[in-house]
């Protein structure tokens, strides 16, 4: 049978801590603060990526409105968040969880796509086969980042073991 | 020098163009493109000194647009600033004749790792 590696907790956590560290915080003052047990995804500013190939999974990353003008102000390296325009504001989360994505790719089997970023404004998807979810908060307002992964056809081999 | 920029987020390209001056790159003119197709077109149409191209765009992707000015004839220094750092997308870009991959998120530090050779 081959069991194949899942995106975990720990392995999302350090990638969004490399890049709130990068990008977000680099002064290390407002740091993502994960909540220890994992609550509902944040509704409002909701940016996914597909990965498909080997491994088929969606990366999502959801931002309160205030987190991601705030996101895309630091981005910028504009200090008055307030000033950052809708479609700043759209482009920056989009990248973050194209970088994101692109963490979560590296940790799976190869060959994959990383589709381009998707952002919309809106509920907090509830996919199914949601993997590991992070939620918290940056600076006071609501994060969330959560890896799905999209269902597989199992079946069971001529000798009787399941493989995907 | 001339240094083509290609991403199609707008934001990156400005984080692009920070951590160039952060590293210490200053005074080069920087010329920003939205996607594969306009990189190509920018680089056929004057050759840059140095291209720093995100791989995933639309129209066409980084190495669409790299296999394409090579095949121009044009032998820029081209290097990849992208999520994709897998070895086999490091493989593929090098195999097309990319002279470095750089990892989203980067740092300063890793701009000079790879540009002093070619900036300084």
């Amino acid at each position: 049978m081959t069991v194949q590696h899942r995106p975990n907790t720990e392995e999302l956590l350090s990638i969004a801590e490399m890049v709130w560290a990068s990008y977000l915080d680099p002064a290390g003052e407002h740091p993502l603060e994960v909540d220890p047990v994992p609550g509902p995804g944040v509704t409002d500013v909701v940016a996914n990526v597909a990965i498909s190939g080997a491994w088929d999974g969606r990366v999502l990353l959801s931002f309160s409105p205030l987190a991601a003008k705030r996101a895309a102000g630091a981005l910028l390296g504009v200090e008055e968040a307030e000033q950052v325009g809708d479609a700043d504001v759209v482009d920056a989360v989009g990248e973050l969880v194209n970088i994101i994505g692109g963490g979560v790719k590296s940790l799976m089997p190869q060959p994959t796509v990383l589709s381009l970023p998707a952002v919309s404004h809106g509920a907090f998807p509830e996919l199914g086969g949601e993997v590991c979810r992070l939620t918290g908060t940056w600076n006071g307002e609501p994060v969330s980042v959560a890896v799905h992964e999209v269902a597989v056809y199992v079946g069971v081999s001529r000798t009787g073991e399941t493989s995907q | 020098m001339r240094i083509l920029i290609a991403d199609d987020s707008r934001v990156m390209r400005q984080i692009v163009s920070r951590t160039l001056r952060q590293a210490g790159y200053d005074g080069h003119e920087l010329v920003e493109v939205a996607d594969g197709k306009q990189l190509y077109d920018a680089a056929t149409a004057q050759p840059p000194d140095l291209v720093l191209s995100d791989w995933n765009m639309p129209e066409m992707n980084g190495l669409e647009a790299l296999v394409a000015i090579r095949a121009a004839g044009i032998e820029v220094p081209f290097g990849f600033v992208t999520t994709e750092g897998t070895p086999e997308m490091r493989k593929k870009a090098e195999d097309a004749g990319a002279m470095f991959l750089i990892t989203k998120p980067f740092t300063a530090e890793s701009f000079r790792d790879v540009l002093d050779p070619i900036l300084r």
